[in-house]
């Protein structure tokens, strides 16, 4: 791999660069479908694809500082359907939004938790312990719901997943909110930090003296709590929550942080990383729709266009080192 | 005297125990496809009701993966090592449970197929729904209320599964009756809410002026449903199922119409069937509803929560 | 705590304990367990995942993973069942499914190997493709009425064993000499450890990479025959899943995913405690819902009991 003579000027940080090939790769990919569809580039439908993009970036946000830890958390999905059954049966029977909303984070931070503790204290592979939870938190559901729906949330409540203000939708202003407040903390905070520390170089991490195992804890509790999240955004979107809800949501959201520039090796990613990355899937599927794909074509199409994208950043991303 | 009171007792006692001639306590093994779907929920609380009612025991199989085709198969393995005294079953594939069908019948357990029409084997009897009928019923109502003219959507369910292919055919020939109608597309909703909402948002992108959308589902025709609220679309919504959320939301004015697609009957009757069967009780061969769509003016029956309804008397059973 | 002192050979105590206790447990709950035709139910049921999950130790031993193995299998069921339908021909309807099965192997190979995209990545798009392709082929439906040198595979017997049996002993044969005898199986186990090694020998360690990857598909082509022959249809979506339940019996049976450690044998146990898990629950009709918490417990509980072996004092 020969080394590009050195630029007669600063380069640009090699994170910026990447991140600026990913969003070229997101308008190549806008452009061709507004060429191709007539129905593409109104603004409804970039408005309804941004809202859709924002729910797959909240599974997403928490489970990128889970995959910079070297991690993975496959119980994402699952906990999602957990808490969003659990607030909606909460708010059903109170009738109060804020209990469910309490609900939804409480039981996304309590799942976090255990995995954490089992990852960081029990020393089980995440791979392999959210793959456990996953499937205790699945069972749990269906239990609860008895094959049962839960549905008709108050306006209010709703507002959240349909809501607008001053014409954008409030999910969209979330994801922004999320993104700033993620970014800090996860490159500008001492916590956040470390937690690159964790995943890039453990040793050096601990010998360091940053407590890796509390801020592993951290990092799935922070996971879970954004899958909390993510439920009650669901659970007022769509105005209902049923137990299966959960299963088709976990490879999705981990693509979109691959797909973002982060690394499974751990100690590389942003969260704008994986915004793009939730952004290039929805649009994917976006466009599938407005160019009635096939079916049955989907999942190629969509398989193809993750491996291209991966490759494409990763392609990149050599060529600058 | 003693010893004749003695035998007396001992036959009197094995009499009772006796196990394939009682009149009471049969066990019947239900398996239905999955745990996610609301209509095999009320299967199931239908098969147990019947079972109740009859004095029978009704155990529930249900794959933990959802509609998975080896797991079934394996708990026809299993369902039949402990030897119930009969088989209610919807088979996760019409066409690749035939060889656990088979098995059943090596097994000489009786079987009764209920829902999805499997493609082989033998059964007592089969108690279904048409499909195909529901949805061309249930597209005819859309179209119908939409003065016989426009452009239709049609939101699909899962492909390759016979209800979705069935469905599919039954809402393009309804279509296909009026020549005012138009079907503009025909998207994959996977029979999921959140899928259909997003799936219909879209297509409203290229469709903006949508007159009629006929989703294979309740719970993608409520999907749809939101999508369009949100859109101030005019466009009239039909589903299939007959879930209480769409007859709360046919009362609403929200949805025009929903297919009766009813899985607590279904449930109710192929376990009586089963019971009758092993009691030497006449039975009919095949058993299929009627095809009724639930709308504003004849919902009356469905507005009932499942695990509040009661199951049909047998000469409410249709015996065709 | 103390670490549990135990023989260094004894592997995956934890899997062991949970595999005592389940036996255990289910023999004593239901004399229907105990049954040789239970036990061969078993061991039947087991078949399938297997074939599958002996190769899946080796692309993990890469420190690789093989999410696309599910949707190959299904693939090449549904080919060999369209060519058995066409042909006739046993001996075609083989060749098909392993050469479809190699070649979605190789495909995921070359990414993996050549274009040096991270093995989740690429059988994750695989899985894509080859899900489409199997759907497109069929139009979602089962392919059916196959003859009956296919439902020999997983229905008939030879010298009074079934043939599963039979091809599950084959396959652990062949797998384990593959993997602890030859010079390929070391190489294996240095693309996971030391990868640096290799390349410093000069070993072309992509091109074994790739074999790894081909071996993995060709078993989910035979995988797919036996799949076939059980359900006497190729079915497009016959294989959803159990990919997971392949990298969960790998790793149950104490094969990690870095390092390159790994024992084969554990995979063998990891894919039994599984089928028996599911067997005995099925048995006592335990209900669905807590069947499926109790797949998880197992391995929850199982990691939890190893880690207590390997906790310093």
């Amino acid at each position: 791999m020969t080394a590009a003579a050195a630029p007669s000027r600063p380069a640009l940080p090699p994170e910026l660069i990447r991140l600026l090939m990913r969003v070229a790769a997101v308008l190549v990919i806008g452009l061709a479908l507004s060429v191709l569809s007539g129905a593409f580039l109104s603004v409804v439908n970039l408005v309804n694809v941004l809202r859709q993009a924002a729910l797959l970036f909240f599974m997403s946000s928490g489970l990128t500082l889970v995959v910079i830890t070297a991690g993975l958390d496959l119980s994402v999905g699952a906990t999602i359907g957990l808490a969003a059954c659990l607030a909606g049966t909460v708010i059903k029977s109170t009738g109060d939004p804020w209990l469910g909303v309490a609900a939804a984070l409480s039981v996304g931070a309590a799942v976090g938790l255990l995995n954490g503790m089992m990852v960081s204290l029990l020393r089980i592979p995440s791979f392999i312990a959210t793959y456990g939870m996953l499937w205790v938190l699945q069972g749990l559901t269906y239990t609860f719901m008895a094959g049962s729906t839960v549905y008709g949330f108050p306006r209010g409540f709703r507002q959240l997943g349909n809501g607008y203000l001053i014409g954008i939708p409030i999910p969209v202003l979330l994801m922004a909110a999320l993104l700033l407040v993620g970014t800090l903390f996860a490159q500008r905070s001492v916590w956040g930090q470390q937690i690159t520390m964790i995943g890039a170089n453990p040793m050096a991490a601990r010998l360091s003296g940053v407590p890796v195992k509390r801020r592993l804890i951290l990092v799935y509790t922070l996971s879970g709590l954004t899958a909390g999240f993510a439920a009650l955004v669901f659970l007022a979107r769509l105005d209902s929550a049923e137990a299966d809800i959960g299963g088709a949501l976990t490879l999705p959201a981990i693509a979109a942080v691959l797909i973002g520039g982060t690394s499974l090796f751990g100690g590389v990613g942003t969260l704008t990383g994986t915004f793009v990355g939730a952004l290039l899937l929805t649009l994917v599927l976006n466009g599938m729709n407005l160019l009635h794909v096939e079916g049955n074509w989907q999942p190629l199409v969509t398989g193809l266009i993750i491996i291209a994208a991966v490759w494409l950043d990763l392609r990149g991303h050599r060529i600058r080192s | 005297m003693k010893r004749t009171a003695l035998i007396a007792m001992a036959l009197a006692m094995t009499a009772a125990t006796a196990p394939r001639a009682l009149a009471d306590g049969e066990t019947i093994a239900v398996l239905t496809k999955n745990q996610t779907n609301p209509f095999f929920q009320a299967e199931r609380v239908g098969a147990a009701k019947a079972a109740a009612d009859m004095h029978a025991k009704a155990l529930q199989y249900v794959p933990t993966q959802p509609d998975s085709i080896p797991e079934q198969m394996s708990q026809i393995d299993d369902v039949v090592t402990k030897k119930p005294d009969a088989i209610v079953m919807v088979p996760v594939d019409y066409k690749a449970m035939i060889a656990g069908v088979q098995k059943i019948n090596a097994a000489n357990i009786p079987v009764v197929n209920v829902t999805d029409r499997s493609a082989g084997g033998d059964f007592v009897a089969f108690v279904g729904a048409d499909d195909y009928s529901i949805a061309k019923a249930t597209g005819e109502v859309l179209l119908k209320a939409m003065g016989g003219k426009g452009d239709v959507i049609i939101i699909e369910g899962v492909r390759g599964a016979a209800t979705a292919q069935d469905r599919l055919r039954g809402f393009k020939d309804a279509i296909a009756e009026f020549p005012g109608a138009k079907l503009v597309d025909s998207q994959p909703g996977n029979y999921q809410r959140l899928q259909a909402m997003q799936v219909m948002e879209n297509l409203l992108q290229s469709n903006p002026n949508v007159a009629g959308v006929m989703a294979a589902n309740d719970a993608m025709a409520i999907g749809a449903m939101d999508a369009l609220a949100d859109a101030n679309s005019k466009a009239l919504i039909v589903g299939i199922n007959g879930t209480k959320e769409a007859v709360d939301a046919i009362k609403a004015g929200k949805m025009l119409a929903s297919g009766d697609y009813n899985g607590f009957v279904q449930g109710c009757i192929g376990t009586m069937i089963a019971i009758r069967y092993l009691r030497h009780e006449p039975v009919p061969k095949k058993v299929t509803q009627p095809s009724v769509v639930v709308e504003k003016s004849n919902l009356g029956p469905y507005d009932v929560p499942v695990d509040q309804r009661s199951c049909p008397t047998w000469d409410q059973v249709p015996q065709n | 705590m103390t670490a549990l002192a135990l023989p260094g050979r004894l592997r995956a105590p934890g899997l062991l304990l949970m595999l005592a206790v389940m036996l255990g447990g289910f023999a004593f709950a239901t004399r229907d367990f105990t049954t040789p035709g239970n036990l061969l139910n078993i061991l039947l049921q087991s078949s399938v995942l297997l074939l599958i999950a002996l190769p899946m130790t080796f692309v993990i031993l890469t420190e690789g993973l093989d999410l696309s193995i599910g949707a190959v299998l299904s693939l090449c069921s549904v080919a060999l069942a369209q060519t058995a339908l066409a042909t006739g021909s046993f001996m075609a309807a083989l060749s098909v499914a392993l050469l479809v099965g190699g070649l979605i192997g190789a495909l995921n190979g070359g990414l993996v190997a050549y274009l040096r995209i991270p093995p989740f990545v690429a059988t994750l798009g695989t899985l894509g493709v080859a899900q489409s392709l199997a759907l497109i082929v069929t139009g979602g439906q089962s392919v059916t009425g196959l003859p009956d040198s296919v439902l020999f595979v997983y229905g008939g017997s030879v010298l009074g064993v079934r043939v599963p049996i039979l091809l599950m002993i084959a396959a652990y044969a062949l797998m384990h000499t593959l993997l602890y005898r030859t010079r390929f199986g070391s190489y294996v186990f240095a693309l996971g450890g030391n990868r640096e090694a290799l390349t410093l020998a000069g070993v072309p360690w992509r091109r074994i990479l790739v074999m790894v990857y081909v071996l993995a598909g060709a078993w989910a082509g035979l995988a797919g025959l036996l799949m076939a022959g059980r359900l006497n249809s190729g079915h497009p979506t016959a294989g959803i899943g159990m990919e997971f339940d392949a990298i969960a019996a790998v790793a149950l049976g104490g094969t990690s995913f870095e390092r390159g450690n790994g024992w084969l044998m554990g995979t063998l146990l990891g894919v039994l405690t599984i089928g028996i898990l599911r067997n005995g629950l099925n048995l006592l009709a335990v209900s669905s819902a807590l069947q499926v918490c109790c797949i998880g417990l197992l391995v929850i509980l199982t990691f939890t009991l190893e880690a207590f072996r390997t906790q310093t004092p």
